[in-house]
C-alpha cells in the first residue's frame, strides 16, 4: 500500500535530505550544541473554501499538523540513513517519531495553542470570518490555526525545542523550515554596531519561491562598523531553469516503479497519531475554544506568548 | 467617475493579479534575465538586503522615490514595494489594491537586480492597505519604511505598516506644518522605543551645521560662552513670494540647542512677521535668550535650508558673536568670531548640501534609532 502524504513529493522537501545528507558542511552542525531552535511554518492565505464539511471535523490538527508539519519536522530532525531507500529511510522518520514528547495533562496549555481565524483582509481583499463560512456550524470550536512546542527527546535534540505552526488566512502562502543557530560565543564588536545583526539561521523554503537562504550578519559599507543581517540566497528556478515537477506526479510514477521511500508507513502514521491525539483530546475536555485572529495577520496573540515566553520571536515569514 | 492615475506599465512593470502571479511573474523575470546573463556569460546576481516600503499620494512623489531605489541599488539592493495612494480617486470609485511588478537592473552596473513593486491603492483603503504589503516583505531582511509627505498619526494603514518597521524614514523638509507635525514625530518616536528606529532626512541636512556650531566652542576660551548665550537667531530659505514656509530644519537646530544646553521654554512658540517665530527660552541659571527663527529669500537654496546662524553670547564682561552664513556661496560657509565688535576669527568651508538620494542611502545603512534627534525632537514638543 502507498499512503501518499504529497508534501513528500515535492521538490525542495526531497531537498532537506540531500542537503542533509549529501553535503558534508551541514551535518556536523545539525544538533543541540548548535542549534538554538527550529521553526516550521506552514501558513496559508486561503480561508476553509469549499471543504467545510470536512474542515469542521478535522481541523488544523489533523489537516496540516499529523500529516505534514511531522514529516517535515521528521525529515529535518531524523538521524542519517544508511541508504537511501524505503525502508533505511522510514525507519529513522519512525525512530524520531518516537522520540517526541507527548503533550498532554498541564503541558497543554503552555505548549499548545489553537486559534481560529475571524472576518479580516488578505492582499488587500476582504474576506469573511471563519464561523461566517458556508457550512461552518456559528459557534464552532474548530481550529484553523495551531502553533506547537516540541521536544525530541533523543541525544542529538536534547534541549533543543522546535516550533511548529500552521494556519488559514494568514498573511501570505509560505511553507519554510528555519535552523536557527546559536548566537556567537564572545561578541567583539559594540553594541551599536550590532544593532542589525541577527542569529544566523538557514531556511530551507518549500514554497513559493523554492530555494534555500542563509542569513549572516555582514558589514555595512560604510566607515566604521556597522552589522547587517544579510541572506545568501539559493533560487532553485533562477538556477535550474526548470518548474519543480508536480508533487502528485512524482508521488505517482515512483508507486508505478514500486519505492515506497517517499511514502508514509503504517508504524510512521500511528507514532503521528499517537503524538496528536491526546492533544486533540485535551482541548476537546477543555472548556474554551480557540483563539480568535483576525483574517491576515500572524495567529491569536497567544500563539506569541508561546514563544516569546522562551525569549524567541516567530519568524517574518 | 474621478480620473484615476494612469500607470506607466514600461516604469513600473506589467501588473499582476495578487501575490502569487506577483511572484510567479518575478521569477519569470529573474529566469529571463538569468537565461540572457548566461549567453553574455555575465551572470546577474539578485540582490536584496532590505524591503523598503515607500509610501506616497502621488505618482510623481512615487516615481522620484523610485528612481531614488535604483540610484542606491548598488548599495542597498532592495526589494522594494512602493505604495501609492491614489486619492484623486477616492470617492466613488471602487475600493481595489493593483500590483505591479518590475525587475530593474541598478543604474551605473550591469550585474545586480533588484526588485521593484508597486502597490497601487484606489479608494479608501485604509483598513486593508497592510494587507496587501505584508506578503510581499522578503521574509527575515529588515523592514524600512520611507514615508513621503505628513504621516498621518491616527491612520490605520500607517500604524499597521508601522508594525512592520524596523526603521521610519521621514522628511520633515515635506511637513505642511511643521509645527504641529514636529510634535506628532515626536510622540511616534516615543511610541517608538525599542520598537523602531525613526529618522528625518531634514535632520541629516543639519549635520554640517551641528559640526560647525559645535567647533566654535571646542576652543578652551570660547567654551566660557556656551553657558551664557543670550540670543539665537536661525534664517532659513523661503521662495520669492514668501508663500512656502517650512521652519522644521531651523526648529530641529533650535531644539537640538534646548536639549543639549539644558535650556527651558518661557513662552511657547509664537508667529512674528513673514512667517517667522520669536520667543524666549530660559537658561539652566534662569536668563532668557530670545530667539528668532527668520524666513529668508536666498537664491539658490531649497525652501526650508538653514540660511545662517547666529549666536549672541556673554562670558564675564566679553561679548561674543558666533556666526555662520552660506558665504560666498550657498555651497559655501563661513564661520566668524566677533569678540567685544572685533573680529577674532573667520573660515570659509564648503557646505555639502546632499541629495535625496544620498540622504537616504545614508539612512538605509543604519537600523536603529537617533537618540540625540530623539532629545531635539523632544526638547522642541516642550517649546511648542
Amino acid at each position: 500500500m502507498f499512503r501518499i502524504d504529497h508534501y513528500l513529493g515535492k521538490e525542495t522537501v526531497q531537498n532537506i535530505l540531500v542537503m542533509r545528507f549529501s553535503n558534508g558542511i551541514f551535518e556536523p552542525i545539525w544538533n543541540r550544541q548548535y542549534v538554538d531552535h527550529v521553526q516550521i511554518t506552514v501558513a496559508e492565505t486561503i480561508g476553509v473554501e469549499e471543504r467545510a464539511g470536512y474542515y469542521e471535523q478535522a481541523g488544523a490538527m489533523r489537516d496540516i499538523v499529523q500529516n505534514h508539519l511531522l514529516q517535515l519536522l521528521a525529515l529535518v530532525s531524523m538521524e542519517p540513513p544508511a541508504a537511501f531507500d524505503d525502508k533505511a529511510v522510514r525507519d529513522e522518520k519512525v525512530k524520531v517519531m518516537r522520540a517526541l514528547r507527548q503533550i498532554a495533562g498541564e503541558d497543554l496549555s503552555t505548549n499548545a495553542t489553537r486559534g481560529q481565524y475571524t472576518s479580516g483582509f488578505i492582499e488587500g481583499a476582504p474576506v469573511p470570518g471563519y464561523r461566517e463560512e458556508n457550512g461552518v456550524a456559528p459557534d464552532s470550536r474548530t481550529e484553523t490555526y495551531v502553533a506547537l512546542k516540541l521536544w525530541v527527546d533523543n541525544w542529538r535534540w536534547e534541549g533543543t525545542p522546535f516550533y511548529l505552526r500552521t494556519g488559514k488566512r494568514l498573511p501570505k502562502q509560505s511553507t519554510e523550515i528555519a535552523i536557527q543557530f546559536r548566537v556567537a560565543p564572545h561578541q567583539l564588536f559594540s553594541r551599536e554596531a550590532l544593532g542589525g545583526l541577527e542569529p544566523n539561521a538557514l531556511v530551507l523554503r518549500i514554497q513559493p519561491d523554492e530555494g534555500i537562504s542563509l542569513r549572516f550578519g555582514a558589514k555595512v559599507p560604510v566607515q566604521g562598523i556597522r552589522i547587517r543581517a544579510v541572506n545568501m540566497d539559493f533560487d532553485y528556478g533562477a538556477s535550474f531553469m526548470v518548474d519543480a515537477p508536480d508533487a502528485y506526479e512524482t508521488l505517482i510514477l515512483d508507486a508505478l516503479r514500486g519505492d515506497a521511500t517517499l511514502f508514509t508507513r503504517h508504524d510512521e502514521v500511528d507514532q503521528q497519531w499517537a503524538f496528536v491525539d491526546p492533544i486533540i483530546k485535551g482541548w476537546a475536555d477543555a472548556p474554551g475554544g480557540p483563539a480568535p485572529y483576525a483574517a491576515g495577520t500572524w495567529g491569536p496573540g497567544e500563539a506569541d506568548e508561546l514563544i516569546e515566553r522562551d525569549g524567541r520571536k516567530w519568524r517574518k515569514a | 467617475m474621478a480620473q484615476g492615475i494612469v500607470i506607466d506599465t514600461m516604469f513600473w512593470g506589467a501588473r499582476a493579479e495578487g501575490v502569487a502571479a506577483l511572484e510567479r511573474e518575478l521569477a519569470r523575470l529573474r529566469r529571463v534575465q538569468s537565461a540572457h546573463a548566461r549567453e553574455l556569460v555575465r551572470p546577474i546576481a539578485r540582490a536584496s538586503v532590505l524591503n523598503l516600503i515607500v509610501y506616497a499620494d502621488r505618482e510623481e512623489h512615487a516615481r522620484r522615490a523610485a528612481r531614488s531605489i535604483s540610484e542606491l541599488a548598488l548599495r542597498h539592493p532592495s526589494r522594494a514595494i512602493v505604495v501609492l495612494a491614489d486619492r484623486g480617486s477616492r470617492e466613488g470609485v471602487e475600493r481595489r489594491i493593483e500590483m505591479h511588478c518590475q525587475l530593474p537592473i541598478a543604474d551605473g552596473a550591469r550585474q545586480v537586480s533588484y526588485e521593484q513593486v508597486l502597490v497601487r491603492a484606489k479608494g479608501d483603503v485604509d483598513d486593508r492597505l497592510a494587507s496587501a504589503v505584508i506578503p510581499l516583505l522578503v521574509p527575515d531582511l529588515p523592514v524600512f519604511l520611507w514615508w513621503t509627505g505628513t504621516p498621518p498619526l491616527g491612520s490605520r494603514s500607517f500604524g499597521d505598516l508601522l508594525r512592520l518597521t524596523d526603521r521610519l524614514i521621514v522628511d520633515s523638509a515635506d511637513f505642511a506644518r511643521p509645527e504641529i507635525t514636529l510634535p506628532t514625530i515626536a510622540r511616534i518616536s516615543e511610541d517608538a522605543r525599542g520598537r523602531f528606529g525613526l529618522t528625518d532626512l531634514n535632520w541629516t541636512r543639519l549635520t554640517p551645521w551641528r559640526e560647525i556650531a559645535t567647533s566654535f566652542f571646542d576652543v578652551p576660551s570660547w567654551r566660557l560662552f556656551l553657558e551664557g548665550i543670550t540670543g539665537l537667531r536661525v534664517g532659513f530659505a523661503v521662495d520669492m513670494d514668501g508663500r512656502d514656509i517650512h521652519p522644521s530644519q531651523a526648529l530641529l537646530l533650535v531644539g537640538w540647542l534646548a536639549s543639549h544646553l539644558g535650556w527651558r521654554p518661557l513662552e511657547t512658540l509664537a508667529p512674528s512677521e513673514a512667517g517667522g517665530l520669536l520667543f524666549a527660552i530660559a537658561r539652566p541659571d534662569g536668563a532668557r535668550i530670545m530667539v528668532r527663527v527668520r524666513p529668508r529669500f536666498e537664491r539658490g537654496l531649497d525652501e526650508g535650508d538653514i540660511s545662517g546662524i547666529r549666536i549672541q553670547a556673554t562670558a564675564g564682561p566679553q561679548q561674543a558673536e558666533f556666526v555662520v552664513k552660506r558665504q560666498p556661496s550657498p555651497r559655501h560657509q563661513t564661520a566668524t568670531v566677533v569678540l567685544d565688535g572685533e573680529k577674532r576669527w573667520e573660515r570659509t568651508m564648503p557646505l555639502p548640501s546632499p541629495a535625496i538620494v544620498e540622504l537616504i542611502g545614508e539612512e538605509l545603512s543604519i537600523l536603529g534609532s537617533d537618540r540625540t534627534y530623539e532629545a531635539a525632537l523632544g526638547a522642541l514638543v516642550e517649546l511648542a
